[in-house]
């Protein structure tokens, strides 16, 4: 067909290479991550220069069918044809560039750090071309490497450490997972990368730049990549009733809903702390939605106690527990986060750190409650929860009927005097900081005006109130008796009188 | 006593009729008082169960906390038995027979005289019930401050602590749970030894247990 004409054959050559890279690109992309097939697919004017050749491949896949009869007919060529043809030959230049890259890097090289260290400079190139990156050029990411400015001996690219340079390139990823890259940068871990913390993940602690593969693909009881770094709190929650049944494949309520796994609760990319005001329970009752009406069939004032008790409190029911108090800014309702330059907390804490002393809530209260903040004088509180004492234990979950239904574990005279008391502060990074906190603030009277959503019924320690009791008892008995002795006396006198 | 209708005012008024001089606890007071009776008793035990958990153990703490809000609600339910009443007929007058200070004070001072001295005496009381006249003046005084103060306080800071969650910013306004509680609990104290003198002083009419008897029957006893 393609003989008949002279423009079909010039049209022809490039319709053939486009049908052959897009087998490419259809390999390459029945391996890439359903999240990346979005990406690719969502065109934004903004996208940058990686994205935006994505994008093009995929459109010359898409169109490579309806190409072909026109080059048949040897219609002129329309710019969208032109548009394919050029994202073809740029994307095999782009493997080709990658190709010679490979050429070295597929075999083992390292690098010299400037800690004495050594880093690999080993591609496996198979995996990386047929991952999702596959058809992203090195360069991309690598952009301080290019074909004329590949460092040399005399050229030397100096890199401090390891994860100084992962640190650098995380940027890179965010060309074109800006989504997810927002996400992250909200997250507690970036927060403490920023911080300069050392072991706080970016991208390529958890996803490999080189060789990416779904997250979706991890397994519950790898426990990965999560586990790395949390492996106590993985291993606490591999045992809970949600690992158990996310192990073994059980899904809740016989519905598609599988038992939550690290990144349910917690999200994979803006990680929070959920130990923080309402964010557990509401993770919670997410899935178990009815959990306020099925605490209301048996539980005395139900909301208050999802308000004030952590879930993990009773539902890991050997859990260690403890009272803890927070600030809390009463005008936005939520509990106060300490921002940078919080002078008065942040002495008073270094304080009970440095003394490894107990610290008094009150008086952090007072320093903090007097804050003149954009003019208006900061209206904070001190609250209290009912926690769990440990990271572990929170994720300790048992089955419900194992869970704590005995009020009296809380409800008992002296029963505040028993319980562990910290202080805990929300840090600018979003994490929290607990220190432990003298007990005697839960019956301090100062306490009763300072910290609202305090009392436990039948856990009030007032030895007045309880002094009124016996004395109201005393009176009951003694005023009949009393009344009655005393008749009886003043008829025997008289009686006596009248003899 | 002006108030008195004179038609009650009858010579046969020893028949013991609802007419009778000698009735002066109509059905809605003794239903009312007794109800409130076994209330106010089940009440101060599940309420000392509910506060000294580890003294003894009469039923769990969900148990008492249960039977606490339901009795309650009964308690206060039956609380209206007594204001309809006495808002809806002519017996209110049993709290404000005379509304003359002076003369108060002056059968007040007697009736302790009577209760501290004369009754050991073999004396009388100075005060003569009549159905619209019921109550000598410390009865009066004391029964008004605990209906119409003492037990509404009881009252609301009861449902208040039934469920904080819906009263939140009452509990707040107040001051906090544990002024509500304290609150709760000093008027609980109170009952206590009220309960019991009030049961010893009905105990004091001509034998131990006319005046219960009077309670259940309407009729007051003539001697």
């Amino acid at each position: 067909m393609v003989r008949n004409t002279s423009g079909g054959m010039r049209a022809v050559q490039p319709v053939l290479v486009v049908c052959f890279l897009c087998c490419m690109v259809f390999s390459s992309v029945s391996f890439a991550l359903p999240e990346e097939q979005t990406s690719v697919a969502e065109p934004t004017a903004t996208e940058t220069a990686a994205t935006e050749t994505t994008e093009t491949e995929t459109a010359a896949t898409e169109t490579t069918a309806t190409a072909a009869p026109a080059a048949e007919q040897g219609a002129e060529r329309t710019a969208e044809e032109k548009k394919v043809d050029e994202a073809a030959a740029r994307l095999e230049e782009k493997l080709k560039q990658n190709n010679k890259c490979l050429k070295c890097h597929n075999k083992e090289r390292t690098k010299l750090l400037e800690d004495g260290k050594e880093m690999s400079l080993q591609i496996h190139g198979d995996a990386y071309i047929s991952s999702a990156h596959g058809k992203v050029s090195c360069t991309s990411c690598h952009s301080a490497i290019g074909k004329r400015k590949h460092p040399s001996k005399s050229t030397n690219i100096s890199i401090a450490t390891e994860r100084n340079y992962s640190v650098e390139m995380n940027e890179s990823c965010r060309k074109c997972h800006r989504q997810k890259y927002t996400q992250y940068k909200g997250s507690v871990h970036s927060a403490m990368v920023e911080q300069g913390n050392t072991k706080a993940p970016v991208c390529t602690s958890c996803h490999n730049a080189h060789a990416p593969v779904s997250m979706v693909d991890y397994q519950a009881e790898t426990g990965l990549p999560c586990k790395n770094c949390h492996e106590n709190i993985f291993n606490a929650y591999a045992a809970s009733v949600h690992g158990q049944a996310r192990i073994n494949g059980n899904t809740i309520r016989d519905s598609h809903i599988q038992a939550p796994i690290c990144s349910d609760c917690h999200h994979s990319h803006e990680v929070t702390a959920l130990a923080i005001g309402d964010v557990l329970r509401t993770t919670c009752i997410a899935c178990h939605e009815n959990v306020t009406l099925l605490h209301n069939q048996w539980l005395p004032n139900a909301g208050t106690h999802l308000d004030i008790v952590s879930c993990a409190v009773c539902h890991a029911p050997f859990a260690k527990r403890k009272f803890d108090i927070h600030l809390y800014d009463n005008v936005a309702g939520v509990p106060l986060a300490m921002e940078e330059g919080d002078a008065p907390i942040q002495e008073q804490l270094q304080a009970i750190a440095d003394e490894g002393g107990t610290g008094d809530p009150l008086e952090i209260w007072k320093a903090r409650g007097g804050v003149v903040q954009d003019g208006q004088v900061v209206d904070i509180s001190l609250r209290s929860r009912m926690e769990v004492m440990s990271g572990v234990a929170a994720h300790q979950i048992a089955s419900k009927s194992f869970a704590v239904r005995t009020c009296e574990s809380c409800h008992e005279p002296g029963w505040r005097k028993k319980q562990n008391v910290t202080l805990s502060v929300t840090t600018p990074d979003g994490r929290r900081q607990s220190f432990e906190a003298d007990r005697e603030v839960l019956s301090s009277v100062e306490g009763i005006n300072s910290i609202s959503d305090f009392y436990a019924l039948g856990g009030n320690p007032s030895k007045f109130l309880d002094i009124l009791v016996l004395l109201s008892l005393a009176a009951g008995i003694a005023v009949p008796v009393g009344h009655f002795t005393l008749g009886k006396m003043i008829k025997e006198y008289m009686a006596r009188g009248e003899k | 006593m002006s108030t008195i209708p004179s038609e009650q005012k009858q010579p046969d008024a020893w028949i013991k009729t609802k007419d009778s001089e000698l009735y002066i606890n109509p059905l809605p007071v003794r239903i009312w008082h007794w109800l409130n009776a076994l209330g106010f008793i089940a009440l101060i035990l599940t309420g000392t169960q509910i506060r000294y958990s580890n003294l003894f153990n009469l039923m769990t703490f969900e148990t008492a906390i249960k039977t606490h809000n339901w009795v309650a609600f009964a308690v206060i339910a039956n609380y209206f038995v007594w204001l309809g009443f006495y808002l809806f007929s002519d017996r209110i007058t049993v709290y404000h027979p005379e509304l003359n200070m002076r003369k108060f004070f002056d059968k007040a001072f007697k009736q302790i005289m009577y209760y501290s001295y004369g009754i050991f005496r073999g004396a009388k009381s100075p005060h003569k019930v009549l159905p619209h006249d019921k109550f000598n003046p410390m009865q009066s005084i004391t029964y008004q401050i605990v209906m119409l103060l003492v037990v509404p306080i009881q009252f609301v800071t009861g449902l208040m602590m039934w469920d904080v969650k819906r009263f939140e910013g009452v509990i707040a306004t107040l001051g906090g749970l544990e002024v509500v509680n304290t609150v709760h609990v000093m008027i609980y104290i109170f009952f206590i030894s009220f309960t019991m003198i009030h049961a010893y002083m009905g105990a004091l009419g001509h034998t131990p247990v006319t005046h219960f008897r009077e309670m259940f029957t309407g009729f007051e006893e003539e001697h």
